[in-house]
């Protein structure tokens, strides 16, 4: 189960509270595909194992096959991913399997603004073989889709899913936040009938995080943003993860909720450890241990590819013990960690060595251990970072 | 012998002890200016140049032509700084003829002073009163005072007084030759049984421990057979010498002389200060007077901050004896610590000492408890019990009596700050003895304590509450009953051995509340709620709670936010690193020693 990322960087309309790379001249786009197209040649070769096939007993610099990455998952994200024509996206995704060995029954998500498609547009991704939609609705009120500067109106959030399921798609994702400061209990409530009776597949909930770096905690800084308080966020998360199950949709990650079968693949490659390549300015990919992230500026990383290299910024090498990490903290969070597997992998009996607090956590009904999985409950979800650390303070004891 | 001249010098922290002793190395040419660059030569050790105070003893020899034309050998014993030390003071004081009395011409006498002064002359040594730093311009305002007080203190005349500026060299031949003309030479018999005092002794990697002695009667050679009395050990002498700016080698030493013996000692605690060393064939008929075991004072629990290190811990601990024999340390156990030891100390100033060389040139990373004294128990079954951790003082109903350890303490003050002092000292259950008026602005103040209400923070509370004016002095004076409790904390209603404490009755009430408070401030919130208790016996005085963290996690985790997220955690885990877990309470190091915070 291996995937690939595509970030494609532009939008409308910056919103204040995102911090992932994205700029505004959409008039770059076309550049952009052209550049993208060349970035997954070159990246593919650079992966790609040549394999020495012996023809008749003698060595041949042609009989040279290449065995290309494998994939089962596609996300394409941004920045406003529903920026791209049908056409655009052809392209892209041709040169991908022009490249990359993608499953046939491969998940292929596309990120989209309400505020920026048409039936027309979903059924040209639809054909290009888009089968997974992901819109970023945050909120039915007003107020919040204004303190987010959302460009989509209330009706267009409306329309989002019928309009997807019209074109075609059978897997639909709707995003929503909550913890906004315009936020009461009964808009969140609001917020959330609206979405169950829409029955999207996938509900992901997230709460408002003022990232630095972004307008938002500029206006954090100067006090024209006043967060609700830890308590009355914990509540609303409570409401959250209550609710969406009360209405089928199962928890398996902090904010990640699906209707049975319907868990984002590509969410749980990344949760599940497993590679990924990245293409695209600011893209993150990890490939056996190492992790690259791709230049940020779209200019630099531009320039890189048309002078035919790798566009990355940097790498990391995992250590053994930052894997052990990774993999602890990531499947706590998401759909539960294995400790045999995760002995098998690391060689530490993490159930042994968590013994002075798995007790007390199990009584305090933050985890429950089933066939030796440790997962997080409701009460567990809330307080999920303070338990990876006390795991990772085993790991690194 | 009439031409040896051994002598101390008596000053309180910052009078100018080391900036003279520099002075007189560099005026009788023992040292060159150039070698001066590190001033203060006998504080060596870095600690003791930073605080400014002297813990090991030091000793040197100068060469020095008077004006009556003969060459003279003097010998000049340094003596720690701090009260934690006097026993080391009086040894060192006994090994010599007379003292310098250096008293700073701004500042005028300091309770360590006068305490050391007094035993001086109890000791019979000859005293030069010196005042010190008469260049400084605010002096001139000072001085007719500060002379008078030293006057009204050792009954000398204004003439005898040297006045003297270490600093910028004025008065220093005066000095050197006061110190010929008036200090008697030694006496004593070269040919008698041999009879020396050990007045310091220190570890050396290499050479075992190096033992600095006085010699009172006869000879010491190299190779000679020695005893020491008191502990009872035998030794062959390798080496026999004398302390220039480094050890010179004389092969002999005779009475009235000072220097160094070496002889494969292995342990310093063979080498008791105060013991007298003898030929073990031809032994003198007595030790030297004043020997006494050194006690520690004030315990506390160390412990490693990761109870595997705890091996590591009793090596560095092992190693710090070699060199401060006056540390006692045995393995104990603590429920919220682990396993660790209880030390014991001369005082505060010596266990802080202690904790910082175990940090600094030991790298261990340490957990210590709140410092308590030694009390004397007497049980229903009229048993003796000296209980040093609070935690191991028995059920109340199995205890008839707790006495607690008294000292009395000399405070100097500027008038203006009695009333401060009496209520400081009246808070700490204290009872005036005591004033005497050194001068119109100065009273010096005697005080009954228990040890146990000082050892907390009485003299930062002291000198704070003074603006520095006042200085302390003290000295163990008996046990007494008095109506003492343990106050026990509990976590969650378990109770945390490493916080209990020994408090007496009537104050345990307002101490359980503010240390209540104070434990909140210094737990950080968890994923449980934390009750905090304070209890005597069954009954709890106090209680205080920390809400649970509500929320602590982050909402987006995908591809690019991985290595940041594990960055973050690893961050944070780090930052985590002194919290020691009892029960599913977690507690950061800090507040093993709240106690000594609270106001």
């Amino acid at each position: 189960m291996n995937g690939l990322y595509l970030h494609v960087p532009f939008c409308e309309k910056k919103c204040t509270y995102c911090d992932f790379y994205s700029i505004e001249s959409t008039g770059l786009i076309d550049r952009f595909v052209q550049t993208l197209c060349k970035e997954i040649e070159i990246r593919c070769a650079s992966l790609t194992v040549p394999r020495t096939e012996n023809t008749n007993g003698i060595p041949s610099q042609i009989g040279k096959t290449l065995v290309p990455f494998h994939a089962n998952t596609i996300f394409f994200g941004g920045g406003t991913p529903s920026l791209l024509s049908g056409t655009q996206l052809e392209k892209i995704i041709s040169t991908l399997k022009d490249h990359v060995d993608i499953d046939p029954n491969a998940e292929w998500t596309m990120e989209c603004n309400p505020g920026t498609i048409s039936e027309k547009s979903l059924s040209d991704y639809r054909a290009a073989g888009i089968n997974r939609v992901s819109f970023g609705i945050q909120s039915f009120a007003q107020p919040e889709l204004d303190f987010l500067t959302r460009i989509h109106s209330i009706q267009e959030a409306l329309d989002a899913i019928p309009t997807a399921r019209a074109a075609g798609f059978t897997n639909i994702n709707a995003d929503l936040m909550f913890a906004l400061p315009p936020q009461t209990v009964a808009s969140l409530e609001h917020s959330l009938q609206t979405l169950i009776d829409l029955q999207p597949d996938h509900i992901s909930a997230y709460s408002l995080v003022y990232e630095p770096g972004t307008p938002l905690h500029a206006q954090l800084g100067k006090g024209l943003v006043v967060p609700h308080n830890e308590e009355f966020d914990a509540e609303m998360y409570h409401i959250v993860m209550h609710t969406l199950q009360q209405a089928g949709y199962e928890q398996y990650e902090v904010s990640n909720f699906a209707r049975p079968g319907k868990q984002c693949a590509h969410n749980l490659m990344y949760w599940h450890g497993h590679d990924y390549l990245a293409f695209g300015p600011s893209a993150h990919g990890l490939v056996n241990t190492e992790r690259y992230w791709n230049h940020r500026s779209l200019s630099t990383w531009q320039a890189k590819v048309d002078a035919g290299e790798l566009p990355q910024a940097n790498t990391e090498n995992l250590s053994h013990n930052e894997q052990a990490i990774e993999y602890a903290f990531l499947h706590v969070r998401s759909d539960g960690l294995p400790f045999s597997t995760f002995q098998q992998r690391f060689g530490l009996d993490l159930q042994t060595m968590l013994q002075p607090h798995l007790q007390h956590w199990i009584d305090a009904d933050f985890v429950t251990i089933n066939n030796g999985v440790l997962r997080l409950t409701f009460e567990g979800y809330r307080v999920c970072d303070e338990i990876s650390l006390k795991i990772i303070q085993s790991i690194t004891k | 012998m009439q031409h040896f001249r051994n002598f101390c010098i008596i000053a309180h922290i910052d009078h100018g002890k080391s900036t003279l002793a520099d002075r007189l190395l560099e005026t009788t040419g023992t040292v060159t200016a150039r070698e001066m660059t590190n001033n203060q030569i006998l504080d060596d050790n870095p600690l003791e140049q930073e605080r400014g105070i002297t813990i090991k003893l030091h000793a040197i020899q100068m060469a020095y032509k008077a004006q009556d034309g003969e060459q003279y050998t003097l010998n000049l014993i340094d003596t720690p700084g701090h009260v934690d030390f006097s026993y080391e003071v009086s040894r060192s004081l006994s090994a010599c003829e007379g003292a310098l009395l250096v008293v700073d011409a701004t500042q005028g006498v300091e309770a360590q002073t006068i305490s050391n002064l007094f035993m001086a002359i109890e000791q019979g040594l000859e005293i030069i009163p010196v005042i010190n730093k008469i260049d400084l311009p605010s002096a001139v305002t000072t001085i007719d005072n500060v002379k008078r007080q030293v006057m009204d203190l050792i009954g000398c005349k204004e003439e005898d007084m040297i006045l003297a500026s270490a600093k910028t060299g004025i008065g220093i031949e005066e000095i050197l030759e006061a110190v010929v003309k008036k200090i008697p030479p030694p006496t004593g018999d070269p040919e008698a049984p041999l009879r020396a005092l050990i007045y310091d002794s220190i570890f050396d990697p290499y050479r075992g421990v190096i033992v600095n002695i006085r010699v009172f009667e006869g000879t010491i050679k190299e190779k000679d057979k020695i005893r020491f009395i008191n502990t009872e050990q035998e030794y062959e002498l390798d080496e026999v010498g004398v302390m220039g700016m480094q050890r010179v080698r004389t092969k002999s030493l005779s009475a009235g002389n000072v220097g160094y013996i070496t002889a494969a000692i292995r342990k310093l605690q063979d080498t008791k200060v105060g013991d007298t060393v003898t030929h073990a064939a031809r032994p003198c008929e007595r030790a030297i007077e004043g020997f006494r075991e050194v006690k520690p004072m004030v315990f506390s629990g160390i412990y490693p901050a990761d109870s595997d290190d705890f091996e590591d811990l009793r090596e560095a601990l092992g190693k710090l004896t070699l060199n401060d024999a006056a540390i006692t340390f045995e393995p104990e156990t603590s429920n919220a610590l682990g396993f660790g030891f209880r030390c014991g100390f001369l005082g505060l100033l010596h266990m802080e000492i202690v904790q910082e060389r175990l940090e600094r040139e030991f790298n261990q990373v340490i957990v210590t408890t709140v410092p308590n004294v030694r009390y004397k128990v007497l049980t229903t079954k009229d048993e003796v019990l000296w209980v040093d951790n609070p935690s191991q003082l028995p059920n109340l109903s199995a205890i008839s009596e707790i006495q607690e350890p008294f000292i009395k303490a000399q405070i100097i003050t500027p008038t203006e700050y009695i009333g401060t002092i009496m209520k400081l000292c009246m808070e700490r259950r204290g009872t005036m003895l005591g004033q005497s008026y050194l001068s119109a602005d100065r009273v010096d103040l005697t005080f009954e304590l228990p040890l146990g209400e000082v050892v907390f923070d009485f003299y930062d509370k002291l000198k704070s509450n003074t603006r520095g004016y006042a200085s302390l002095d003290y000295d163990l004076a008996d046990y007494q009953t008095g109506d003492l409790v343990r106050m026990d904390i509990l976590l969650n209603g378990e109770p945390v051995d490493a916080l209990s404490s020994i408090v007496h009755r009537q104050k345990a009430h307002d101490w359980g509340k503010k240390l209540c408070i104070k434990l909140k401030e210094l737990i950080p919130r968890q994923m449980f709620e934390i009750a905090i208790q304070a209890s005597i016996g069954a009954k709890v005085v106090a209680r205080e709670s920390i809400s649970a963290i509500r929320k602590n996690v982050i909402a987006k985790c995908y591809g690019g936010d991985i290595s940041r997220k594990r960055k973050l955690l690893e961050k944070q885990k780090a930052g985590k690193k002194r919290m020691k877990q009892v029960g599913r309470v977690e507690i950061p190091q800090e507040a093993f020693l709240a106690v000594l915070s609270i106001d």
